[in-house]
């Protein structure tokens, strides 16, 4: 037995053996680790068969982003939404392994007398060495003869995209642009006379500043009615102590409040 | 069976896909389905190199390339799929995805 057969033999059976590992672990995790295993030892055979960027690109794209995809979504799913392992199913089983080996046992005999033919290409090992590697005869060969795949390919990937966006949107849209539409810009604001009135005018009776917060429920109906319109052409939208710098509080007098466009108002 | 040939590579991706058909087969759990198909997807590329390997051609590796740029929006569309069905049927079990029977 050649090394290479060795080498073979070793790769192909732990890719097998964890393969079968993602069939039969009940927890989604150890399926998700087996597979990792497998990708791991079919990237090895890659590079045996000298497609050494298909064995970088296994590593990378599928270990690297499928797997933590996967995992992502694993750690997303709620476990007690997981169906329990075969679940009163031990027929469907039973079938399904013997139907598995009579396939697997058609297949190896199809394999095992099969004859090659058809005529071999150029790129033989010292060929892929002259002309410098197997990621650039992969590239010439890419962009040469597969210029509309490769374009097709970028399209289907930003489909791609644009689905799981839509797909993985919630249900709700949030409220934040809602929320932006009820805020109020107030003439009457003493803001807005630069700093004349050096005394905040008074709230009307009964309206505290707390009472303008639209509570995150209020929002879901569309309107909101906070109070009458009128009350915001007389009334600051937010209570702020106007005087001279050197007296107030560096909290009323910091940049954050002339900024604030939200409907939420300062407290107090 | 002294010398490697691509009766190896094809062996071993045939049992790999099997190995995968049958966790589509059998398994009710959608994560480990999706598994499963990138495992049988997977073994389809180890044909693809095999066979470029033993023909001395690069076609089989550049389908092969191009399968896992597929694969990889196939698997971004399944998960999204994943985490839709489970945000608003509240379950992973196919069995009881039954929406379009019933």
């Amino acid at each position: 037995m050649s090394p290479e057969v060795l080498v073979f033999d070793i790769l192909a059976v732990l890719a097998v053996i964890s393969g079968i590992g993602v069939v039969v672990a009940r927890n989604p995790v150890h399926s998700a680790v087996a597979l990792v295993v497998t990708f791991v030892n079919l990237a090895g055979i890659f590079v045996m068969l000298r497609a050494e960027f298909l064995g970088v690109v296994q590593i990378i794209v599928y270990t690297g982003a499928i797997l933590v995809l996967v995992l992502f979504v694993i750690m997303l799913v709620d476990p007690d939404d997981l169906p329990e392992f075969h679940a009163g199913r031990p027929l469907q089983r039973v079938f399904g392994l013997l139907i598995g080996l009579m396939l697997l046992g058609e297949v190896a005999a199809a394999v095992l007398t099969r004859t090659a033919v058809g005529q071999t290409g150029p790129w033989t090992a010292d060929e892929v060495e002259r002309a410098g590697g197997n990621v650039q005869v992969l590239g010439q060969f890419l962009y040469s003869g597969y210029v509309l795949p490769i374009q097709a390919i970028a399209v289907v990937l930003l489909v791609g995209t644009i689905g799981a966006l839509v797909l993985a949107r919630p249900d709700e849209a949030p409220s934040r642009q809602r929320q932006k539409v009820t805020s109020t810009i107030s003439l009457g604001h003493p803001r807005g006379a630069d700093g004349q009135f050096l005394e905040p005018l008074p709230l009307p009776s009964g309206a505290t500043a707390s009472t303008r917060v639209i509570k995150r429920e209020d929002m879901r109906g569309g309107i909101v009615v906070t109070k009458d319109a009128d009350a915001y052409t007389r009334q600051p939208a937010w209570q702020v102590e106007y005087g001279p710098e050197s007296t107030r509080t560096p909290r009323q007098s910091d940049g954050s409040g002339t900024s604030g466009t939200g409907a939420a108002p300062r407290e107090g | 069976m002294q010398e490697l040939s691509a009766t190896h590579f094809l062996l071993l991706s045939a049992a790999l896909f099997i190995t995968g058909m049958m966790g589509v087969l059998t398994r009710r759990n959608v994560l480990v389905i999706f598994m499963s198909v990138e495992l049988m997807i997977n073994a389809v590329n180890v044909a693809f190199v095999g066979f470029a390997w033993e023909q001395n051609s690069m076609v089989g590796q550049t389908f092969a390339l191009f399968i896992i740029a597929v694969a990889a929006a196939e698997s971004i569309l399944g998960l999204g799929i994943i985490m839709a069905l489970s945000r608003r049927m509240d379950t992973v079990d196919v069995a009881d995805v039954t929406q379009l029977r019933d």
